[in-house]
């Protein structure tokens, strides 16, 4: 009872620490798409006095011509009495950018272009962009915020366990220390558990994503707002394969060295 | 006989504490040596610094030709491997059976599991407790406790058993058994021994030498 107990905290703590990982990072991979989406819809209108063919803003990726000759048309057939030959138009242009910009950096891009003397006028659509940009800052930070605590948490848990398993293996380490044994055969017990448990821990884990990704709520959440998740699950297999062996494997070879004399 | 353990103005102890001052003793190699002394003399302190669990303070204590004195941690897993260390509280691991117990200094040294298993079943069966391969040690009265454990002492054929109180608290049956495995151990497999020991056994059938502790002085007698 006492041994499945024992077991029992190292799976959680694992799977705590392994959950909150996953989930940063699929969060994150999740925001990160979501703000690829919004940027995608998102650019500065500027109207310029000339043509342009690039603007040296770093934070600008790419410069559209709008074409207006439809409106200019529509106009015509709309004011006959103007001669809209005559007037020399304006170019209009759309900003792409390379990252969804903050309200601060916003600003700056626009005193910048506004510095130029040609641009007449600059169309940031500020209001709508800083609350979004807001509400995924808010998301990000309070998912990260929660991710941490879990994983914080499943470090507490380790950190009991360990004190657990130095009164359970310390007699015996010290009987084999008497005897002469090398600190591979003093900790061959619990690297053991150790590896049983990180093994039961990431499959523990694994079907829990698994279940979440297969839900009908996650698909219809993601499908709502036109994410397709960019993970390679075969990467994120092995970095949780790789966390779990070697929290758990650091774990056991802490209690090994740190066995009471 | 060659020399085994050679002591000269020695000094051990815990944290600089010297419990033992200024010792000069041998043991030679197939020598049986009671070391006595009343309670607190020294004696578990001794037989704990010629396997290194207590450090040498001052002086040298030369162990089969390890210098004990700043001895690295590798060198004295090396020197344990070649020593029996037998105790009051028999230190059998709790959770492991007689058998894999009694096996457990075969395992150390890399010796395979079915070898180390007769081995053990043989020297069990010494031991009087063949009947008790698959028992745990809390299963075990204390006599039979104590046989276990020598026989986990001499099963890697060690050039020295040391042995701190063995035969204190057992009955006078299971004494006796005991210290007959220790002579049993030096004449059959020429195994050096040192037995802590507050007093000497009344009837003993064997020639031995005596080391007395004194208010942390060591005396050799003969």
């Amino acid at each position: 009872m006492n041994s499945l107990k024992s077991h029992a905290a190292l799976i959680l703590a694992l799977v705590s620490i392994l959950v909150s990982i996953f989930l940063f990072r699929l969060f994150n991979n999740v925001l990160q798409q979501y703000q690829q989406n919004i940027l995608n819809n998102y650019s500065i209108v500027i109207v310029s006095e000339k043509e342009l063919g690039r603007i040296d803003i770093k934070e600008i990726d790419k410069v559209e011509k709008i074409d207006i000759s439809g409106q200019i048309n529509h106009m015509k057939r709309k004011f006959k009495n103007l001669n809209l030959d005559s007037i020399k138009m304006p170019y209009f242009y759309r900003l792409r950018l390379k990252t969804l910009p903050s309200p601060n950096k916003l600003n700056e891009i626009e005193e910048t272009l506004k510095s130029y003397p040609y641009i007449k006028r600059v169309l940031t659509y500020r209001s709508s962009q800083t609350k979004i940009y807001n509400l995924l800052m808010l998301l990000k930070i309070t998912s990260n915020l929660f991710m941490v605590i879990i994983a914080v948490l499943g470090f507490l848990l380790i950190i009991k366990q360990l004190e657990v398993w130095k009164l359970q293996h310390n007699e015996r380490m010290y009987i084999m220390e008497l005897f002469g044994a090398p600190f591979w055969f003093r900790g061959a017990a619990l690297f053991k558990i150790a590896l049983i448990d990180s093994v039961i821990a990431l499959l523990l884990t694994l079907s829990l994503i698994w279940y979440v990704q297969n839900s009908i709520m996650y698909k219809t959440v993601l499908n709502d707002l036109s994410i397709t998740l960019n993970m390679n699950l075969q990467k994120e297999f092995l970095i949780l394969l790789v966390v779990s062996l070697s929290i758990s494997l650091v774990s056991s070879i802490v209690v090994v060295i740190g066995r009471n004399r | 006989m060659g020399v085994l353990v050679e002591a000269s103005n020695l000094y051990v102890g815990y944290k600089k504490e010297p419990v033992i001052k200024n010792a000069n003793f041998k043991i030679y190699t197939k020598d049986f040596v009671f070391l006595t002394g009343v309670s607190g003399s020294g004696k578990t302190t001794i037989i704990k610094s010629l396997y290194g669990e207590v450090p040498v303070l001052n002086g040298s204590l030369n162990v089969g030709g390890i210098e004990l004195n700043r001895v690295k941690k590798s060198k004295l897993s090396y020197l344990r491997k070649y020593l029996g260390v037998v105790f009051q509280d028999y230190k059998l691991i709790p959770e492991w059976t007689i058998l894999k117990n009694v096996m457990l200094p075969m395992l150390i040294a890399g010796i395979d599991k079915k070898t180390a298993e007769n081995e053990a079943i043989k020297l069990l069966n010494k031991v009087k407790l063949s009947h008790k391969l698959d028992k745990y040690p809390a299963e075990l009265s204390g006599g039979e406790q104590q046989r276990a454990a020598i026989a986990r002492a001499i099963i890697h054929d060690p050039v020295m058993i040391l042995a701190d109180e063995p035969i204190s608290g057992l009955d006078e049956y299971s004494a006796n058994l005991v210290m007959e495995l220790f002579i049993m151990a030096n004449r059959e497999k020429d195994i050096t021994i040192m037995i802590a020991s507050h007093s000497l056994p009344q009837t003993f059938n064997i020639n031995y030498r005596q080391i007395h502790l004194e208010k942390g002085q060591v005396y050799e007698l003969s």
